[in-house]
C-alpha cells in the first residue's frame, strides 16, 4: 500500500474499510484509489482545520470513532476532513452502479415511515454517545492546549533540502499540508520525476535538482532557480548522506559525507544571507584586512534576474533549519565520519548564529536540529533499535513549530537526548563499550 | 443584398441570423464555437448509465472529480467537464473579472442553450413595463420563434392567463407521480391558494413530446447532461442547422470578438481574436448584430465606445441578473411511493405568485417546482442536518417525495450594476462586473419567499430552508446596452444610438429582466431587430 502524503486528509484502505461499513456500502479498491487521489488535492483545494477539528483529525480512523465524528463534524466542526471523505465515499458509490443499488435501497409504503422514525432514533442514540465523548476529547484537547504549537506555516515559502525521502520529504508534505509553497531540492532527475509524479499536480511545490555532493551544485541550482532569496520564509537543510561501513580514514567518503552534511550547509546560508544582506561584504572585508584569504567564501554574486525584485513578497524573518543529530555528541567507529560532519554542522550553525546576530541581521533566526534514531534509512533497524525509534512525523512537527518559534536548538525527543547526554558523561571508555556493539548498517 | 455579421451562436444569434437569411441577406456568424463531446447511449437513463458507461465516475463526476460538490459548497449541483459548454472565471479566454458576481458564459456553438431549462415562456405587456415596446410589438416575433420552436403543454388551463404570448404545438410533458399527487393536492386547496395569490399548472416547455416524432422525448432523464435525443430545443441542432440550408449563410468558428472598429457613426470592422492562432485580427464589416450574450455584447460594446469616444466613460449603463432561490420541499403524499422508471428530468409544473393590480411590477413571479428523479445526489445529502449515514437513508427513503421549488426574481437597471473596462494589459482589455442587490429586490425575495412557503405548507409539503445562488450564478444576464436614449443606448428596435449599422440582438438590450425565463423572449427579440433592421 502507497504511503499517504497527507495522512491529515487521507485514509488508508483498512479506514475506507471502516467507513463503508458504517455507511453499509461494499468497499471497492478502484474507487478507493480515486478517493485516495482527491483527498490528496484536498489541502490545496479545502481550508484547513485548525484548532479542535485538527485535534480530533489526527487520530486513526476505527469505526467507533467515524460514527461519533460523522455526527460531530456535521454538527458542529464543518471544517473537519471527515466530512470531506464521507461525502467523497458518498459521490464515488452513488456513480458506481453497485455503490448507488446499495444506496438507493428505499422501503416503500408504511415501512417508510418506520424507516424514518428508525434513523431519528438512530441518530438521537448516535448523539447521547458521541456528545459525551466529544467533551472527553474536549477535555484532551484543552489540557495539551499550552504545548501544542501554532500553526505558521499558510502562504509562506519554504526552501527545503533532501526531499526525495525521508525526513525531508515529510518535511516538504508537512509544509505543503500546512499552506506553504515549497521549494524542494533533489539529487536527481529521476528523483525529481518520481516525487512529481507523485505529488498532486495542484500542489504548490517546485523541485530542483542538485547533487549536494558536487561543490557548488546546491548554490548554481539555487541561482538558476530565480527565486529571491530574500523571499524563503523556512529553509531546511535536511539532506544528508552516511557512508555506513566506511572508516574515518576513508577520504573519499569523508569528503562526500562533508560536502553534503556541512558544507551544503554553507552554500544554503551564503544563499540566503548574501542575496538580501551584506554579510558576505563584511566577511570578506574582515579576512581582507587581516590579510587572509576568505577561503569557502564565494565572491559576492549579481542577484539573479528576478531576484532583485522578487516573484513573491520578501519575508519579514527567515528560518534556517540545520539538521543535524544526536550522534553529533559522540564519536561513531566505521561511520565514514558523519558523527563529525554532524557535529561541525552543529558548531557552524551556532557559530553562525552567533555571527549574525553581533551584526545585528535580525532578519535571520539559526535553529540546529539534533534528533534521536528514526526511520531514515540510516539507521540499521533491529528490534532495538526500533524500541529507540521515534516517529519520523513527529519529528518533523516539532522541527517545523520549534523553527517557527525561532528555538535555537531542538533535539526530539527529549529523553533521546538525556540517555545521551547520560552516555557522554560516562568517560570514553565506557561509551566504546556500549557503541562497539553497534554493527554498520551495509553501505548503500 | 448586405453582408451582415452575427456575433454570437445562441439563441439570440441564431434566430437573428435565420431571420435576416430569410430577408435575403448574406450572413456570416461568427463565434468561438467550441463543441461538446457526444452524447453517450442513446436511449439508456440516468441511471442505466451507471451500468453501462466504462467509466461512470469520469462522466459524472468528472476524471479529476471536478464535480465533486465539496461539502459546505452553495453548490447543488456541478456540471462535469463532459459537459464543457458552460464557462467561467477558470476559462483560458474569460475576460471579465469581478467582485462577487459569479458570471458565466459559453463558448460552445449553441451557446448557453445547450444548457438550458427549456421553460418557454414569453414576455406580456406587465413584463415588459419598462420597455419601449409592448406585447403587440413583440407578438409576431413571438409567432415566428415558437413556429421555429416546438412547445409542449396545456393548451389551456389555469395560469394561460398569466402567460400570453406561448403557443402551444406539442403535449404536455408526462408527469411523474409525484407531480400528479401535487397537483391534485392543488386542485382539492385551491381556494385557499388563490388567496395567496398562487397558481400551479403544467410547464410550458421546449422539448418535442408527440411519441410519433423521431425526436420526441424517451424520458431518459437526462436533460441536465445534455439531451442525447435532441428533444429539448437547441440552436446547434435546429436552428443553425435551419441557417445552413440557405445559400447566403456562413458559419465562423475560431473567433472571439472583442471590439467593432468605427469610422464616425457606422462602424466599419470587427477586432477579434483569432482563438487558434493566438493572434488579434480585423476584417471588414457592412453591418453587425452583436448576439454573444448580454456580457461578452456588454464588453464588446464598451471596448469600442472606449476607442471611438474617449469623452465617454467606458462604463455600461446597466447589468441585469436574475436572482435564483430554492425551497427545498418533503411531499408528505408522496412519502413511500415508489420513484418512477423513466420520467422528465426538468421540472415538469411551474407556480406563478400573482399579485393584484394594484401591483405595477412584476404582476407574474415565475416559479418552477421540482420533484427529484434523477441527479447526482450527494450534494443534497451533505445538505440534510443528520450524519452522513442517517442522511443517506433517510434521503433516499424520502427521495420520491423530495422536490424543489425554484423562484425567479426579475431586475430593473439600477445605479452602480454595471460593466466597465478596466485595462489589465494582456491580450484582451478585461472587463469589470460590479453588481449589488437593491432593496427593493430583497424585499421582493422575502415577501415572495414567504408566499411560496406558505403556498408550500398547503399544497401538503415541508418547506426546509432556502438555497440562494450567489449573485451571477442563475445564468440570465440582461441590461448592458439597454433599450432607451443615450449613447450607451439603443433604439426600441436594438440599433445602436451611437452607431447606425450596429444592432443589439440579445439580452444585452433588454431594458429590465421580468421574472419568466426569458430564452423565448431571445428569440423573438433577435427575430425582431433582424425583420426591422434597416439594411
Amino acid at each position: 500500500m502507497a504511503e499517504l502524503l497527507f495522512p491529515l486528509w487521507q485514509i488508508d484502505a483498512q479506514e475506507y474499510r471502516a467507513v463503508c461499513t458504517h455507511l453499509r456500502l461494499t468497499p471497492q479498491e478502484r474507487l478507493y484509489e480515486r478517493l485516495s487521489r482527491y483527498l490528496a488535492e484536498a489541502p490545496f483545494r479545502f481550508p484547513r482545520p485548525g484548532g479542535f477539528a485538527r485535534y480530533l483529525a489526527k487520530p486513526r480512523l476505527t469505526r467507533f470513532r467515524i460514527a461519533r465524528l460523522d455526527a460531530i463534524t456535521k454538527l458542529f466542526l464543518p471544517a473537519h476532513p471527515l466530512r470531506h471523505v464521507l461525502n467523497g465515499v458518498i459521490a464515488l458509490h452513488e456513480c458506481d452502479p453497485q455503490g448507488y443499488r446499495e444506496l438507493a435501497v428505499a422501503p416503500l409504503g408504511w415501512r417508510t415511515l418506520f424507516t424514518v422514525f428508525g434513523q431519528a432514533l438512530a441518530f438521537v442514540a448516535n448523539l447521547s454517545v458521541s456528545l459525551p465523548w466529544l467533551a472527553w476529547q474536549w477535555i484532551g484537547y484543552a489540557a495539551g492546549a499550552a504545548s501544542r504549537p501554532a500553526d505558521g506555516l499558510a502562504g509562506k515559502r519554504a526552501l527545503i533540502t533532501g526531499v526525495g525521502h525521508g525526513l525531508g520529504r515529510d518535511l516538504m508534505l508537512r509544509c505543503l499540508e500546512g499552506g506553504a509553497e515549497v521549494i524542494g531540492v533533489v539529487r536527481s532527475r529521476e528523483a525529481r520525476d518520481r516525487l512529481q509524479a507523485e505529488l498532486p499536480s495542484c500542489a504548490r511545490a517546485t523541485l530542483l535538482v542538485a547533487d549536494l555532493a558536487i561543490p557548488g551544485a546546491l548554490s548554481a541550482a539555487l541561482r538558476e532557480s530565480h527565486i529571491a532569496a530574500g523571499s524563503v520564509a523556512i529553509a531546511i537543510l535536511s539532506a544528508a548522506i552516511k557512508h555506513d561501513g566506511k572508516s574515518v580514514l576513508s577520504l573519499p567518503e569523508l569528503r562526500e559525507t562533508f560536502q553534503v552534511n556541512f558544507f551544503s550547509a554553507v552554500e544554503l546560508a551564503d544563499w540566503l544571507c548574501g542575496a538580501t544582506s551584506d554579510l558576505r561584504v563584511e566577511s570578506a572585508t574582515m579576512a581582507d584586512r587581516d590579510g587572509s584569504a576568505a577561503s569557502g567564501v564565494a565572491p559576492v554574486a549579481a542577484a539573479p534576474p528576478g531576484a532583485a525584485m522578487g516573484d513573491r513578497a520578501l519575508s519579514s524573518t527567515t528560518r534556517v533549519v540545520l539538521v543535524s543529530s544526536m550522534g553529533r555528541w559522540h564519536g561513531m567507529h566505521f561511520s565514514g565520519g558523519y558523527n563529525a560532519s554532524k557535529a561541525a554542522l552543529s558548531i557552524w550553525g551556532e557559530s553562525l548564529d552567533m555571527e549574525l546576530r553581533q551584526r545585528g541581521h535580525r532578519r535571520f533566526t539559526v535553529t540546529v536540529v539534533e534528533p534521536g534514531i528514526f526511520a531514515s534509512g540510516m539507521t540499521r533497524q533491529t528490534a532495538f533499535t526500533r524500541m529507540l525509534f521515534v516517529s519520523r512525523e513527529k519529528v518533523a512537527d516539532r522541527i517545523l513549530s520549534g523553527a517557527l518559534a525561532g528555538r535555537p536548538a531542538i533535539r526530539p525527543p527529549g529523553w533521546f537526548a538525556l540517555l545521551t547526554w547520560a552516555i557522554c558523561l560516562i568517560g570514553r571508555n565506557n561509551r566504546y563499550r556500549i557503541f562497539a556493539s553497534a554493527k554498520p548498517r551495509p553501505d548503500r | 443584398m448586405n453582408r451582415v455579421v452575427v456575433v454570437g451562436s445562441g439563441v439570440s444569434g441564431s434566430h437573428a441570423a435565420l431571420t435576416l437569411l430569410e430577408r435575403g441577406h448574406d450572413v456570416e456568424l461568427w463565434d468561438v464555437g467550441r463543441s461538446e463531446p457526444p452524447f453517450p447511449l442513446h436511449g439508456a437513463t440516468f441511471h442505466e448509465l451507471k451500468d453501462r458507461l466504462a467509466d461512470p465516475i469520469a462522466y459524472f463526476l468528472g476524471s479529476g472529480l471536478d464535480a465533486l460538490v465539496p461539502p459546505a459548497s452553495p453548490e447543488l449541483l456541478r456540471y462535469p467537464p463532459s459537459r464543457a459548454f458552460l464557462t467561467s472565471a477558470a476559462d483560458e479566454l474569460w475576460n471579465f473579472t469581478s467582485d462577487g458576481f459569479s458570471a458565466y458564459g459559453s463558448f460552445a456553438k449553441g451557446g448557453l442553450a445547450n444548457g438550458w431549462g427549456a421553460n418557454a415562456l414569453a414576455f406580456d405587456d406587465n413584463d415588459l413595463a419598462e420597455w419601449p415596446v409592448s406585447f403587440a410589438d413583440m407578438d409576431a416575433a413571438y409567432k415566428t420563434v415558437y413556429d421555429r420552436i416546438p412547445v409542449a403543454g396545456p393548451i389551456d388551463d389555469e395560469l394561460t392567463p398569466y402567460l400570453r404570448g406561448v403557443h402551444i404545438s406539442q403535449p404536455p410533458v408526462r408527469l411523474t407521480g409525484s407531480d400528479r399527487r401535487l397537483l391534485d393536492t392543488y386542485q382539492r386547496r385551491k381556494s385557499k391558494l388563490k388567496k395567496l395569490g398562487v397558481t400551479v399548472g403544467c410547464a410550458r416547455l421546449a422539448v418535442v413530446t408527440d411519441p410519433s416524432r423521431a425526436d420526441a422525448c424517451d424520458y431518459s432523464e437526462r436533460c441536465l447532461w445534455g439531451c442525447a435525443k435532441g428533444s429539448i430545443y437547441n440552436p446547434r441542432q435546429s436552428t443553425l442547422k435551419d441557417c445552413e440550408t440557405h445559400r447566403g449563410f456562413r458559419y465562423v468558428a475560431g473567433r472571439l470578438v472583442l471590439a467593432l472598429r468605427s469610422k464616425g457613426n457606422s462602424i466599419d470592422g470587427i477586432r477579434y481574436l483569432d482563438v487558434a492562432a493566438r493572434q488579434i485580427r480585423e476584417e471588414a464589416c457592412e453591418a453587425v448584430f452583436l448576439a454573444a450574450g448580454a456580457l461578452q455584447t456588454g464588453a464588446i460594446f464598451l471596448r469600442t465606445l472606449k476607442a471611438a469616444r474617449a469623452e465617454a466613460a467606458p462604463r455600461s449603463e446597466g447589468l441585469l441578473d436574475t436572482t435564483v432561490v430554492k425551497i427545498p420541499f418533503v411531499a408528505l403524499r408522496s412519502i413511500g411511493h415508489p420513484a418512477d422508471a423513466r420520467s422528465f428530468q426538468f421540472n415538469r409544473l411551474i407556480a406563478g405568485i400573482v399579485s393584484d393590480e394594484s401591483t405595477p411590477w412584476p404582476r407574474y413571479l415565475h416559479a418552477e417546482l421540482l420533484h427529484l428523479t434523477s441527479l447526482i445526489y450527494h450534494p443534497l445529502i451533505e445538505r440534510l442536518p443528520f450524519d452522513t449515514r442517517t442522511s443517506a437513508r433517510l434521503f433516499f427513503a424520502l427521495k420520491p417525495a423530495l422536490g424543489v421549488a425554484t423562484l425567479f426574481f426579475p431586475d430593473r437597471i439600477t445605479s452602480g450594476n454595471q460593466q466597465r473596462v478596466v485595462d489589465h494589459g494582456g491580450i484582451t482589455e478585461r472587463v469589470e462586473l460590479h453588481y449589488r442587490e437593491s432593496e427593493d429586490k430583497e424585499r421582493l425575495i422575502r415577501q415572495s419567499v414567504a408566499t411560496m412557503r406558505a403556498a408550500l405548507y398547503r399544497l401538503g409539503c415541508l418547506p426546509r430552508g432556502i438555497v440562494r445562488s450567489p449573485p451571477g450564478g442563475g445564468i440570465h444576464y440582461a441590461g448592458t446596452v439597454p433599450m432607451g436614449e443615450g449613447a450607451k443606448r439603443c433604439d426600441a428596435t436594438g440599433r445602436s444610438n451611437l452607431f447606425g449599422n450596429l444592432y443589439i440582438a440579445d439580452g444585452a438590450a433588454f431594458p429590465s429582466l421580468p421574472s419568466k425565463s426569458i430564452t423565448m423572449s431571445l428569440a423573438a427579440h433577435a427575430t425582431r431587430v433582424a425583420r426591422l433592421a434597416e439594411l
